[in-house]
């Protein structure tokens, strides 16, 4: 029989009291009414198993709550941080450095969202002015392609996974005695400079690389030859008179950009009195944002341009004694006679500079400065700029000794070789055999998808570091928002690996600024107050160091003689887009839809070729041509570009990109592999071989596709001698025949006599002044445009369609060699005039740039028409536009003189024919929320941001006064880096745009068909003399 | 009783009696429809599926389906537009202008050219509501009382006089059409053979008996209706017009629009008639009472407007030059050399050379060449509009924004398959209701038909004998 | 009267003019003519029978006055009075000064109401409505026959009447 045991001996008993209990789980009820009912606890029951047991139940009941927990798109605050007020903006002092630009920023975030970057006047650096990489970076925040989990091999992995795996490769490396290398672009952040060293003492097999995607290692070799240190010092284009550049872009993408521009519209601008302009100079084969700018311009192949560098230098010495170095001729030597002399005219006021990578001509430019006595006043070397530090010797070096397997552990930070590197193909062997490959890409990018590990660093708005771009100027880089996904800042990683004592980066950087950098100054008196108040400013300057000219040790006639000399046959040179640049932010559609400042043309790169050589050629624009260098070649379409050197084709690089995500991936060609690598550095320019393939053509979007302005007054132009004789120079009163004799536009007016109410502006009356001589056409403008008002990205196809939604426009005209004036002489009738008129200058025009948004007319056409008063004028001068009354019949768009009216064609937002910004549910973060996004059908346009005045004027009304000028303004004017657009209100007598308003070169455009605009430009002024030559 | 001189062409051929044109009048609508109708009305109803496609994928998808950009934001849409209006004018010319003028010959022919009427502004009205980017809200430009309070229409845009003048003139050609249908629906009635038809029938012709009061009324309504639908009609397409010359749009800016623009409405409203009608009187049997003599004298017609539209057009480009004006000469060199040239030169060919060819009375007799010259005439008069249109606006004042416009099938689809609701109304209308004014006509017999005439001078003679 | 004064005699024609010769001479005998029913319109039929001018023009008018005062009415309450806005500058604030923008919808209204206005009032007075059942007296009476009616006024008159008519030139008689 089997046994039975008993649980007890009630059970043996059996007694009814047993069964009783034995069936109902809890013996004892609980109270739970009485607790409902709250009896004081001391008079109710509940016992503390009770306690426990309700405990029980509510930790149970909470799980089973949180697991099916509403997953909701808005989830108002429960507890609101303190600092955050709904609908109110607050910003965040920050720094922009992606290893190419650097810009201190401030950033606009809303319920704990960044939505805008703006600039930070603060900086002396960049003085609140911003560029269009800059604008777009916030954008890449909500990238959907950045990881969000580090990955180890190829896979989603856990920090504490990755870490360790890392940790014991490294010290195995260490361990073996294999180098350990950090390949990385510039790091000019001291605090990240510490961490890197201190991981190097602890893996002293560390070797830190420093590779930057586009090379600057000849400026920085070349100063090395020239003054004994490697380094690069700072330019002040802004005490400059004369400046000549060699092919520098310095208003787009040289160095830093935003600086320079700033600067140089200092030297530009003619306003409160001032009556002087710098003589801007270029020689160059590309036309290039800073060319287009320029007094005069002169074109030569690229090979040529460091001829011309010497003949410019014989012709200083000459003057000054200096020794004379061998140079052969350039077509261009007459014209570098007379700049020479325009130099030696403003000794120690000019400077000269070179976009070239080659340390010999830096070599010799460094010389000429120096003879010109430059380095007192406009260039400093005493205030160096780490702004650049790629050292291509070495990067070429560490190929071999991949090779070589010396390699034990390489880490990839914010460097893409794969991508990058002329011979990735090579260094893609190398990297094979590297035993260990690490990568801080946000992204799986080009050399990520080689690596081993993937430890995803944040984007800048979630980080915490600091910047010193100059010497003894320094920015903090402060989060703004909680890191989206599971990633972590390169330099915590590296202190985790190097298992450094410190919790996280952010209190090592604070423990640095207390400590050290806090001590550079003696104003504030404690660590902490100058952390709070840096964090405060974002930036901490100290005093500038003077300049002091350096002794110049550099061998001229040693570089003279290993400079290259001019070259025959077709030469392919590469450059950087103002958009794009190196390509890192290949994948922001807002970057990727920004029209090229010169050619217009967005979502692809080009082989831009001169029109007549083209034709030479046979190549027609979007013929798809071969290049070829060496053994490598790109094929790409062709763009008729005017103003290019003959014999010279160029391609931008930054585009191609196979791994940056859906709205980078495979636009345009990648222009890296026809670098080639001459004398230990990076050559951005080389013969080549061009043939016509057999492939159909290859379309490309343009949103400007009319080069000419057709002799019409659109934007009005002088030159300095002439505008010093008559303020009105080129911009002569609108006048119209009438019967009663030619009358003034102002005094035709149907309704002379009226004095209605509704039409004076009783509060304010807005209007935005645009200073075309301050305007270089850079574009940050449109990109700034586009965060603060929503504005829909269409692609490319879109845009071939002229569909661009852009609320504001940098139209860009080249003069024709025909004008109104000279078809006479030319023989030409009126149809061949106008059919000349077409064809910008062949050889080499004059560009001019017109920033275009809604031009706010008082009589506004496009108000008479809509049939439901859709749009209609506000008593602040404003033109609106009730998106919800529209119905889209686009008369309003016909009759915009303009065309700055803007439909929906489509649903721009959740339409999956439309991938970008508003579609992608993380994408749409970035969305301004006081501004509304536009439905299908309805018609679009600039609003003058009318939510910022808005916000403006309340904010001064709680203050209990009237807003100050200056204090709103719109996104445009905001983030312009030459503070070329001046917003304010008419109303008030003192403000900047009134001043600007009465000027002798300001006037409307179209003024003679009296629309009576709120915007109004001034007439570009160049300082030449009429018609001549330099 | 009213004699007409035989020198006078008769409007009626072969010996008719009053029963006879009942007869011929009736015998479509009575009878089985013949090959000829049914492989017509086939042929409108596949291009009428084909409209119901494109505007349905339009409605569905956006207006971006077709090809307007940023510079140019009407293109074929407007032209059809512009171009159905226009047509419409005919009907009312015909059955109002000349009532005034006591034109008998307009007799058989007026209420055809008044259904084209009716059928034309309503293809003309289905662009007004397609081409809009929210066709779901095509009625905020009436002025309605909305729960917005005091949310009205802007009673300065063209396009609310649009409104008004396009519902006005739809609502009164409507009304016009159908007093006149009424006796003749009257005749139907009485011949009636079966059940359903003498119900129908007996529903529209309004319990109609033909007292003398009702005929006094009905012929002073119809004068008065006359009276006022002649300025409604020239008003139209003036307003039509204003779209454009009230704009600033250099090309579109032009103070002779309107009477240029209803000149070539009655031109392409006749060459329409013609069209229809050529086919009609072939197809339906009614040369007797269509006749060369109609054809001539609409013939007339076309050759006059056309006139005028040459010399409109060639005003505009005079004026052009004379005003010195930068943009609006830019404008008219563009058209006539521009990327567009083509248009604008097969526009000058086919409105301003081809009814030239009129003046001849061998062509303006004949049949054939009528036909081909209307087709020719209802070509060049939509490529008068897509000239006006398209090329005034892909190059305007800002030569940054100049850029070409290439339409897409989904806008040829509309345009085609607007042909198809137009014809298969027009067939329908054939088949069902009177094509003739039957009772109006009657009233002509006596006076102006061949045998009358033949009569007449017979008793003539006999006097001359005795 | 008696019921038969009601009574009335039909005269079947196949001419106008013949049937307007009738007419004259059957008035000049006396007979009361009370109506002809024709396939159209006869000219002379008006002063023949004696009929009164229709004032049906008068009434279009009329409606034509009352459209355009609404149509003033309405744009001056909506654009002006209502809501005032500034619409590209014009001077949409004073109604005079803003009137030539308004005149094409004033026409149209005043079209609109004066013709449709008329052609109601003409469906109504002359009792023209869908569903209306129509007294046939003679099948092609809308075809090419003509119908005289005329009222006797005892049952003796009747056969008179019909001589009457049959001498005037009738096909044939019905009552």
């Amino acid at each position: 029989m089997e046994k039975k045991y008993w649980k007890g001996v009630e059970e043996l008993n059996n007694s009814p009291e047993f069964t009783r209990l034995r069936d109902n789980e809890f013996f004892e009820n609980l109270p739970i009414d009485e607790l409902l009912q709250n009896k004081a606890s001391s008079t109710s029951s509940t016992s503390r198993r009770d306690f426990l047991k309700f405990l029980g139940f509510g930790v149970a009941a909470a799980s089973l709550a949180a697991c099916e927990a509403p997953v909701k798109k808005a989830i108002p605050y429960v507890v609101k941080p303190e600092e955050i007020t709904y609908g109110i903006p607050d910003y965040y002092a920050s720094a922009f450095f992606d290893g190419n630009d650097y810009c201190s920023v401030l950033v606009k975030t809303r319920e704990g969202r960044p939505i805008k970057i703006e600039g930070n006047k603060l900086s002396s650096v960049t003085n609140g002015g911003t560029n269009a990489r800059v604008q777009a970076s916030v954008l890449s925040l909500y990238d959907s392609a950045r990881l969000t989990s580090p990955l180890s091999a190829k896979k989603k992995a856990t920090w504490s996974e990755v870490d360790a795996a890392i940790t014991s490769k490294l010290s195995q490396s260490a361990a073996a005695g294999k180098k350990i290398v950090i390949l990385s672009s510039t790091l000019p952040s001291p605090t990240t400079k510490k961490v890197v060293a201190e991981f190097s003492a602890k893996y002293p097999t560390t070797e830190h690389i420093v590779y930057d995607a586009v090379s600057y290692y000849g400026l920085l070799k070349g100063n090395e030859l020239s003054f004994g240190k490697s380094m690069i010092p700072s330019y002040r284009f802004d005490n400059a008179e004369v400046i000549v550049s060699f092919a520098a872009d310095f208003l787009a993408t040289w160095l830093s950009p935003i600086e320079f521009a700033r600067q140089y519209a200092i030297t530009r601008k003619l306003r409160d009195g001032k009556k002087n302009m710098s003589r801007h100079i270029q020689f160059e084969s590309t036309l290039s944002l800073t060319g287009s700018n320029a007094d005069n311009r002169y074109k030569l192949k690229p090979s040529q341009l460091s001829s011309a560098v010497a003949n410019l230098y014989n012709k200083i010495a000459a003057a000054t004694g200096g020794a004379s170095v061998s140079s052969s001729a350039t077509p261009q030597d007459k014209a570098i006679e007379k700049v020479a002399q325009e130099l030696l005219n403003a000794k120690g006021k000019s400077l000269v500079v070179s976009g070239s990578n080659d340390p010999n001509e830096q070599v010799l430019v460094n010389a000429i400065n120096h003879l010109l006595g430059n380095y007192n006043s406009t260039i400093n070397v005493n205030q160096e700029c780490n702004l650049r530090a790629s050292n291509d010797a070495a990067v070429i070096e560490l190929m071999s000794k991949m090779n070589a397997g010396e390699v034990g552990t390489i880490i990839f930070w914010n460097a893409n070789p794969i991508y990058s590197l002329p011979n990735s193909k090579d260094f893609q062997a190398a990297l094979s055999k590297v035993g260990t490959k690490v990568s801080f890409a946000d992204r799986e990018d080009e050399t990520a998808q080689f690596c081993d590990y993937v430890a995803p660093e944040h984007h800048y708005l979630e980080s915490w570091n600091d910047l010193e771009p100059y010497k003894g100027y320094f920015n903090l880089v402060q989060p703004t928002i909680r890191p989206l996904f599971d990633t972590r800042q390169p330099q915590e990683s590296l202190m985790k690996w190097a298992a450094m004592p410190q919790a996280d980066y952010y209190s090592y950087l604070e423990e640095n600024w207390k400590s050290n950098i806090y001590r550079m100054q003696t104003g504030v008196t404690s660590g902490q107050a100058f952390w709070t108040q840096s964090l405060r400013n974002g930036v901490f300057e100290v005093a500038v160091t003077a300049a002091s000219a350096p002794a110049f040790t550099g061998n001229v006639q040693d570089a003279a003689s290993k400079i290259t000399k001019p070259g025959t046959g077709v030469e392919l040179v590469m450059y950087e887009k103002t958009g794009i640049a190196n390509g890192a932010h290949a994948n922001n559609p807002w970057l990727q839809e920004f029209p090229d400042p010169i050619s217009k043309v967005c979502w692809d790169n080009y082989f831009a070729i001169l029109p007549s050589y083209a034709a030479k050629m046979g190549f027609k624009q979007g013929n798809v041509i071969e290049v070829k260098v060496g053994n490598v070649s790109v094929k790409g379409p062709v763009l008729l570009q005017p103003a290019m050197a003959e014999e010279t084709i160029a391609i931008a690089v930054g585009y191609g990109r196979t791994n940056v995500g859906k709205a980078g991936n495979g636009v345009g060609v990648n222009a890296y592999p026809l670098v080639t690598i001459a004398n230990a550095s990076m050559k951005y320019y080389t013969a080549a071989t061009v043939s016509k393939t057999v492939e159909d053509d290859y379309p490309l979007a343009a949103t400007q596709t009319h080069h000419t302005m057709m002799g019409r007054e659109i934007v009005k132009e002088t030159t300095l001698s002439a505008w010093l004789k008559d303020a009105k120079a080129g911009n002569p009163e609108e006048m119209i025949e009438t019967p009663y004799g030619k009358k003034k536009v102002e005094d035709v007016d149907l309704w002379a006599s009226q004095k209605n109410p509704g039409f004076d502006r009783p509060n304010h009356s807005w209007g935005l002044g645009i200073d075309l001589n301050a305007c270089i056409g850079c574009g940050a403008c449109v990109v700034a445009c586009n965060a603060e008002n929503n504005v829909a990205v269409v692609g490319k196809d879109e845009v071939m369609r002229s569909r661009e939604m852009h609320w504001i426009r940098i139209d860009r005209y080249y003069s024709s060699d025909v004008t109104k004036e000279n078809a006479g002489e030319k023989g030409l009738g009126k149809l061949d005039m106008y059919g000349e008129m077409e064809k910008p200058a062949a050889e080499n025009p004059d560009v001019v740039f017109q920033p275009v948004m809604c031009q706010h007319c008082n009589n506004a056409p496009c108000e008479t028409v809509c049939p439901v008063v859709a749009t209609t004028h506000s008593s602040e001068g404003l033109n609106m536009m009730a998106y919800n009354r529209c119905v889209g019949t686009r008369y309003c768009a016909n009759n915009c003189p303009y065309k700055v009216r803007r439909f929906n064609w489509f649903e721009y937002t959740n339409n999956e024919k439309f991938p970008y910004t508003m579609t992608d549910n993380l994408g749409k973060m970035v969305l301004n929320p006081d501004v509304v996004v536009r439905s299908r059908g309805v018609m679009e346009k600039c609003s003058m941001c009318v939510q910022r005045i808005q916000y403006g004027k309340l904010e001064a009304k709680k203050a209990g006064r009237r807003p100050l000028d200056g204090e709103i303004n719109t996104a445009c004017a905001q983030s312009c880096p030459t503070n070329a657009l001046v917003f304010g209100d008419y109303n008030d007598p003192q403000s900047e745009v009134n001043k600007l308003a009465v000027d002798g070169r300001s006037y409307h455009l179209l003024a003679e068909i009296k629309v009576k605009p709120g915007v109004f430009y001034q007439t570009k002024v160049r300082n030449k003399e009429e018609g001549k030559e330099a | 009783m009213h004699k007409e001189s035989e020198l006078r062409p008769p409007l009626i051929l072969g010996d008719k009696t009053w029963h006879d044109i009942t007869e011929d009048v009736c015998r479509p609508v009575e009878s089985k429809a013949n090959k000829w109708w049914w492989l017509a009305f086939s042929l409108a109803v596949a291009a009428l599926l084909w409209w119901i496609v494109a505007v349905s994928y339009t409605l569905g998808t956006g207006l971006g389906v077709w090809g307007l950009n940023k510079t140019v934001g009407w293109a074929w849409d407007i032209t059809n537009f512009v171009w159905w209006v226009g047509i419409g004018h005919a009907g009312t010319l015909i059955s109002a202008i000349l009532l005034l003028f006591r034109q008998k010959w307009r007799l058989s022919i007026n209420r055809s050219a008044e259904a084209m009427t009716i059928f034309a502004v309503i293809c003309a009205a289905t662009f007004i509501v397609t081409h809009m980017g929210r066709p779901w809200v095509a009625y905020w430009p009436i002025p309605l009382p909305n729960q917005f309070g005091s949310l009205w229409v802007n009673f300065n845009s063209p396009l609310v006089w649009d409104v008004f003048a396009i519902s006005t003139y739809f609502t009164v050609s409507l009304v016009f059409w159908y007093t006149g249908l009424i006796p003749d629906f009257a005749v139907i009635r009485e011949r009636a053979t079966t059940k359903w038809r003498k119900r129908i029938y007996t529903l529209l012709s309004f319990g109609w008996v033909g007292s003398a009061k009702n005929w006094q009324r009905f012929e002073e309504v119809s004068l008065v209706l006359a009276g006022i639908s002649t300025p409604l009609v020239l008003s139209v397409h003036s307003v039509v017009s204003m779209d454009f010359a009230t704009s600033l749009v250099p090309g579109w800016h032009t103070t002779i629009f309107p009477p240029y623009f209803v000149a070539g409405a009655v031109f392409s409203g006749f060459a329409m008639v013609q069209t229809l009608l050529i086919i009609g009187r072939k197809v339906l049997g009614l040369e007797d009472y269509i006749t060369i003599y109609h054809i001539d004298m609409m013939n007339r017609v076309i050759l006059i407007t056309g006139s005028i539209v040459g010399v409109a057009y060639i005003t505009e480009f005079f004026i052009a030059w004379y005003s010195g004006v930068e943009y609006e000469q830019y404008a008219f060199i563009n058209r006539a050399t521009g990327p567009y040239w083509w248009a604008y030169w097969s526009m000058m060919t086919c409105n301003v050379i081809t009814p030239q060819l009129f003046w001849s009375t061998k062509l303006r007799e004949s049949v054939f060449a009528t036909f081909i010259i209307s087709i020719f005439v209802n070509i060049g008069m939509w490529f008068e509009r897509f000239v006006i249109i398209v090329t005034s606006l892909h190059r305007d004042y800002i030569p940054s924004s100049w850029t070409m416009y290439h339409p897409t099938w989904v806008e040829a689809g509309i345009f085609i398959g607007s042909l198809g609701l137009f014809f298969t109304c027009f067939l329908l209308f054939a088949r069902v209701f009177p094509v003739i004014a039957m009772s109006e006509l009657k009233t002509i017999i006596k006076s102006s038909s061949e045998g009358s005439k033949k009569k007449h001078a017979k008793s003539v003679t006999q006097e001359v004998n005795v | 009267m008696s019921a038969a004064s009601k009574k009335l005699v039909y005269g079947i024609f196949q001419d106008d003019d013949v049937v307007l010769q009738a007419i004259a001479t059957l008035k000049k005998k006396g007979l009361n003519v009370k109506d002809v029913f024709s396939p159209f319109p006869i000219h002379g039929m008006d002063e023949a029978l004696g009929l009164k001018r229709t004032r049906i023009a008068i009434c279009c008018f009329i409606y034509g006055v009352i459209g355009c005062s609404l149509a003033l009415l309405m744009v001056y309450y909506m654009n002006i009075l209502d809501w005032p806005m500034d619409i590209g500058g014009k001077p949409s604030f004073a109604f005079y000064k803003n009137l030539p923008a308004f005149i094409p919808v004033t026409f149209e209204t005043t079209v609109l109401c004066a013709a449709h206005g008329m052609v109601i009032t003409f469906y109504l007075r002359s009792k023209l409505l869908p569903g209306v059942e129509p007294h046939i007296i003679h099948p092609r009476m809308s075809d090419d026959h003509f119908v005289m009616a005329v009222q006797v006024n005892t049952e003796a008159e009747i056969a008179n009447v019909e001589a009457q008519l049959m001498s005037a030139g009738a096909v044939s008689v019905q009552k």
